[in-house]
């Protein structure tokens, strides 16, 4: 197996702290599970501007 | 008839919370049909599709919402806009002004051991949020999908070059130390680990080791195309080297379409160094064993993956099997003598992808010629997904049927339709279903789907038919839903009720000559 540093066996490891971003019902299934989560409002950036949102994160 | 709509500026909603207000928006008397919808161009060509279109709709933005009614009556459209109205207030959307946590950076500043991105956005916007993740250190789960493949070969470049695990996009569910991201069902933790590139693959093979008394360590979806050439199995190789290193997982079980054969050549490699027990099975391949590392062992459904996996955890290798106990073999037969002459063919209606594709392959193997929408062998394509044609399975979850609507496990109301639809053919003989429970699931499915059934067996009896109704359902004793209660109303339906996919396709095909 290559042997590259990998982070992953921490997230298996526990505990899961999680960032939302999107559906609410996501965020409501993990407290539910006891999983600490942190839900982003997030709304289209740019108003939805595909542009606008490249540009952003390419300033960013 | 009569229709009208009403444009709220800048109020974004999630579209589940949307699809709520949809559902009684709809159940309002009069109402012939509805719309809750932002204001993105693909909804808007929903709207057209009803007949709405106005200067209102015209100028509205992803971040407005949109909310349309076709009704008998014009008072009755202005009463059901102004009830969805209240409705919306009641709940108040997300503005800019009252939020606090706007993006995933201020997210992680607020908790900066946070490990993990659920984003679940729509897949246009899905690639530049889980690069912010990334870039955050955060692993991801990507359950949104149309997420577009060089953004998926670069994210998972980042990962892999972070030590970082991208699950999707397209990931339907995870099950990471017993908790379930997406659409999962509550399973045990045990010795099992499971790798899979097929969502609803992934909540069968978890639901069967635990409803056989045995558990799940960690259960990894990777996406659709993870073993494809062009990604290269890029995080079905993150997670195999974890569940390798990982001392809860004894066995790896790993479920996926076929992966490309130079994927497959590396991922046999890769299997071999696991030092552990591997069990495969590949949807639709026929098992080559030439060249197959003694270790892994390939089977061809889900049932005889967990089987297996759970015989190899044991120490007791185990011989699966796929048959149907004497019991459902005279119960079929009894129903086989009750079909009419005309009554010929066998259709799924199905929400689950590796479902859909299961089916063919099962029922590929006994010699029927099966038609799809997302076809095992292409040249059995149904040219218009919502017209079936001979024996056909149709995955209503396919991207045909969930562009701009909520997935069938959430929402059944596309598969009552089709349900409906399938009823009214006079050749059709059995009728296919699958049932997934689960958290975020839809949490009366059985319900949405049962009075279609009911109408359809009564309309058949009405004219001398018997119509046959086979449903499997995929989920545990600890699911949301109540897995007895929603088994039991699909039983008074009319349904012979399974607890696998695999066993009902059997079942189905057992029906018929």
């Amino acid at each position: 197996m290559e042997k590259k540093p990998t982070n992953v066996m921490d997230l298996l490891e526990g505990p899961i702290i999680a960032v939302n971003v999107g559906l609410n019902t996501f965020a409501e299934s993990l407290k539910q599970q006891n999983v600490e989560v942190v839900q982003v409002e997030w709304t289209p950036p740019a108003g939805g501007n595909k542009a606008m949102i490249e540009l952003l994160e390419k300033l960013l | 008839m009569s229709s009208g709509f009403k444009v709220r500026p800048n109020q974004y909603f999630d579209s589940i919370f949307l699809m709520g207000v949809n559902k009684r928006l709809s159940a309002i008397d009069g109402v012939r049909q509805s719309a809750v919808l932002m204001g993105s161009p693909a909804n808007k060509r929903l709207l057209a599709d009803i007949g709405i279109s106005g200067e209102g709709v015209d100028v509205a933005g992803p971040n407005d919402l949109l909310l349309a009614v076709v009704a008998d009556t014009s008072q009755i459209v202005e009463d059901a806009l102004g009830r969805s109205e209240a409705w919306i207030e009641g709940r108040g959307g997300v503005s800019p002004a009252r939020t606090s946590v706007r993006t995933q950076a201020r997210a992680v500043a607020d908790r900066p051991d946070a490990n993990l991105a659920v984003l679940s956005i729509a897949g246009e916007y899905a690639a530049a949020e889980a690069r912010k993740a990334l870039k955050a250190g955060l692993h991801v789960f990507l359950f949104s999908s149309n997420v577009p493949l060089e953004d998926e070969i670069a994210l998972k470049r980042q990962a892999a070059e972070q030590g970082l695990l991208v699950m999707g996009p397209d990931c339907g569910t995870s099950l990471i130390g017993g908790k379930g991201l997406g659409l999962a069902n509550a399973v045990r933790r045990g010795a099992i680990g499971v790798i899979a590139s097929a969502g609803t693959g992934l909540q069968e093979f978890a639901c069967q080791v635990h409803n056989a008394g045995f558990g799940i360590s960690h259960a990894i979806g990777t996406g659709s195309r993870d073993l494809s050439a062009a990604v290269g199995g890029l995080s079905t190789f993150a997670a195999l080297e974890a569940l390798a290193r990982d001392p809860g997982t004894e066995v790896i079980a790993l479920l996926s379409k076929p992966p490309a054969p130079e994927t497959l050549r590396r991922l046999l490699t890769r299997l071999e160094e696991s030092g552990k027990p591997i069990v495969g099975c590949f949807f639709g391949a026929r098992p080559e064993t030439s060249g197959l590392p003694p270790s892994v062992q390939l089977v061809q459904t889900i049932d005889e993956a967990a089987q297996t996996a759970i015989g190899r955890a044991q120490g007791a290798p185990v011989a699966p099997s796929l048959q149907l106990t004497p019991l459902e073999k005279e119960l079929a037969n009894s129903l086989r003598a009750r079909r009419s002459h005309g009554q010929i063919w066998l259709r799924g209606v199905l929400s689950g992808g590796t479902f859909c594709y299961q089916a063919q392959q099962i029922l590929r193997g006994l010699g029927l010629e099966v038609r799809s929408n997302t076809p095992l062998d292409q040249d059995l394509g149904l040219e218009d997904p919502n017209r079936s044609l001979g024996h056909a399975v149709i995955d209503m979850g396919d991207e045909y049927f969930t562009l701009a609507r909520p997935h069938p496990m959430i929402d059944g109301t596309l598969r009552r339709e089709r349900i409906l639809a399938e009823g009214r053919d006079p050749e059709l003989a059995v009728l296919l279903l699958d049932i997934v429970l689960g958290f975020n699931a839809s949490m009366d499915p059985v319900g949405e789907l049962s009075g279609a059934i009911i109408e359809s067996r009564r309309s058949a009896q009405a004219q001398g038919r018997d119509l046959a109704v086979v449903a499997s359902v995929c989920g545990t004793d600890g699911d949301p839903q109540d897995l007895a209660a929603q088994a039991k109303m699909l039983e008074d339906a009319g349904a012979v009720v399974f607890s696998s996919n695999a066993r009902a396709v059997l079942f189905s095909a057992a029906l018929l000559d």
